[in-house]
């Protein structure tokens, strides 16, 4: 388990907990509760509910990403280890075409192109790899955290500014305004009283 | 099962009343018996003067002042409380993938511990403390068999490399005494004793065997379906369809948590000579070996 928390520590908990069933499973089928009495081999019936054509939401990135849709290619790692790391492919590059993909919002593909452009090709195959662990799996598992990291890093929009936060700014600029006009006052007053009196002043 | 507050009162019912002639202390009353010996007189073995005779004796194990025996020698708590905890004995997917190609285990029905141990290659040894099988991740990536498995204790690793091949997992406690008919069957047929009903694991390990995530057999089927998909988008596979798949009976097929064997109740006597299954009929058979 320590080894998985350290390929996978890109996601917060929070992103993980945020995928739901309705995001993982769009296509889930419901079992039917087996009736049957205790001890008995149970076999689940399913209620065989046609699975859900799910329109792609193309608002907001979910975090599913549908695996089919993208391109695996194993190959051997690189760094010591004998025997093993030359005859093993556990190296994983995933690749897929992102102006095509129909998973990611339309209005964040240009933002993630822009954040990775060294990992997309001139035909815009974003190329992603990962040979970090001994594991196929696990480094499999590694390419996967780092593709939904980077699409919910470019989906991410700018903080906007509350308005307790905009009232604060605006009350510090009038302030330092208004100190700044006393110091010029007081500097026009100190030249002027630097000159020889004339008549008539006090 | 009729509680322990039931079979109390029922016993208080039946039992005659209380009295003097049929109750007995827990522990007889034995009177320290005085020694008196006609030898050991005068000093009665003390000796003359000094710390023996004045009862200012130091305490045991102390040397003079020097630092004692007892104390000098260091602790090495290597193995401590080793001997209650419980031991789950590795098997590799690499040696179960092995099993599979070379016949000795077969795909087509549910693989549990008996079929492990079957093969004569793997063995369970009770009285060293060991609760069943434990399925390591070597050989997880090139493991390519679809099958239906039950074990004691396994990782997040393999489960995602059995059902990427589009199998099931589930991870089920059995006590020592249904250990021992599981890992022998034909021993504890041939004995002929009624069929155990299987125990709840211990405190310790409940949550593990309740968790979703662990495939544990107490868990729910929908938070174990959760889990199945939240896995297969973690390590980037596509879930097989276990519904369109031919198979999907003997996929699916699940023991309940008292149950033992696969198509054998709890309370069942199986007689091997006579080729008969005895089954009880008593309510209160029935009862008990359903609770």
């Amino acid at each position: 388990m320590q080894r998985m928390t350290s390929v996978c520590r890109r996601l917060s908990s929070q992103v993980w907990s945020s995928l739901t069933m309705q995001t993982i499973a769009p296509n889930l089928s419901a079992f039917a509760a087996s009736s049957s009495t205790t001890c008995k081999v149970r076999q689940k019936s399913t209620d065989a509910a046609e699975p859900k054509e799910e329109a792609q939401t193309t608002q907001q990135f979910s975090g599913h990403i549908p695996v089919e849709e993208l391109e695996f290619s194993y190959s051997r790692s690189s760094g010591p280890g004998g025997q093993n790391v030359n005859k093993v492919s556990t190296k994983v590059e995933v690749r897929f075409h992102v102006p095509s993909a129909s998973w990611i919002p339309q209005d964040i593909k240009s933002k993630l192109i822009e954040l990775e452009h060294n990992r997309v090709t001139k035909e815009g195959y974003l190329v992603l790899t990962s040979d970090k662990t001994r594991k196929q799996m696990l480094n499999q598992a590694d390419v996967m955290d780092k593709l939904r990291s980077i699409v919910f890093k470019a989906a991410a929009k700018p903080r906007g500014l509350t308005d307790q936060e905009i009232q604060l700014r605006d009350k510090r600029l009038a302030k330092s305004k208004e100190e700044t006009l006393r110091e010029k006052r007081q500097r026009s007053m100190k030249k002027q009283s630097r000159g020889s009196p004339s008549v008539g002043s006090v | 099962m009729a509680s322990t507050r039931d079979t109390a009162q029922r016993l208080i019912r039946s039992l005659p009343r209380v009295a003097l002639h049929n109750i007995k202390s827990v522990q007889p009353k034995t009177r320290k018996k005085v020694r008196r010996s006609f030898a050991k007189g005068k000093t009665h073995g003390r000796g003359h003067k000094g710390q023996g005779q004045h009862m200012t004796l130091p305490r045991l194990g102390f040397e003079g002042g020097n630092t004692p025996f007892y104390l000098m020698i260091p602790k090495e708590p290597y193995y401590q409380n080793h001997h209650l905890r419980r031991q789950y004995p590795p098997l590799t997917m690499l040696s179960l993938q092995r099993f599979i190609d070379l016949g000795r285990v077969d795909t087509s029905i549910p693989i549990d511990l008996t079929q492990l141990c079957n093969t004569g290659l793997f063995n369970v040894n009770i009285d060293r403390k060991h609760f069943g099988v434990n399925l390591t991740e070597e050989g997880a990536d090139i493991f390519a068999a679809k099958i239906n498995l039950e074990v004691q204790w396994t990782t997040e690793l393999v489960i995602a490399a059995v059902e990427r091949n589009g199998g099931t997992v589930t991870t089920r406690y059995y006590d020592p005494k249904s250990l021992r008919a599981l890992i022998d069957p034909l021993h504890f047929f041939k004995r002929s004793t009624a069929i155990p009903r299987c125990r709840l694991p211990p405190q310790d390990a409940l949550e593990y065997y309740s968790s979703a995530s662990n495939r544990g057999y107490l868990a729910k089927e929908e938070d174990i379906e959760v889990e199945r998909q939240r896995l297969a988008q973690k390590y980037g596979y596509v879930l097989p369809d276990l519904h369109a798949d031919p198979g999907s009976t003997m996929l699916k097929m699940r023991k309940d948590p008292g149950q033992l064997f696969y198509g054998l109740e709890p309370g069942w006597v199986v007689n091997l000579k006579d080729r008969l299954v005895l089954k009880p009929k008593s309510p209160e058979h029935l009862e008990f070996y359903a609770s």
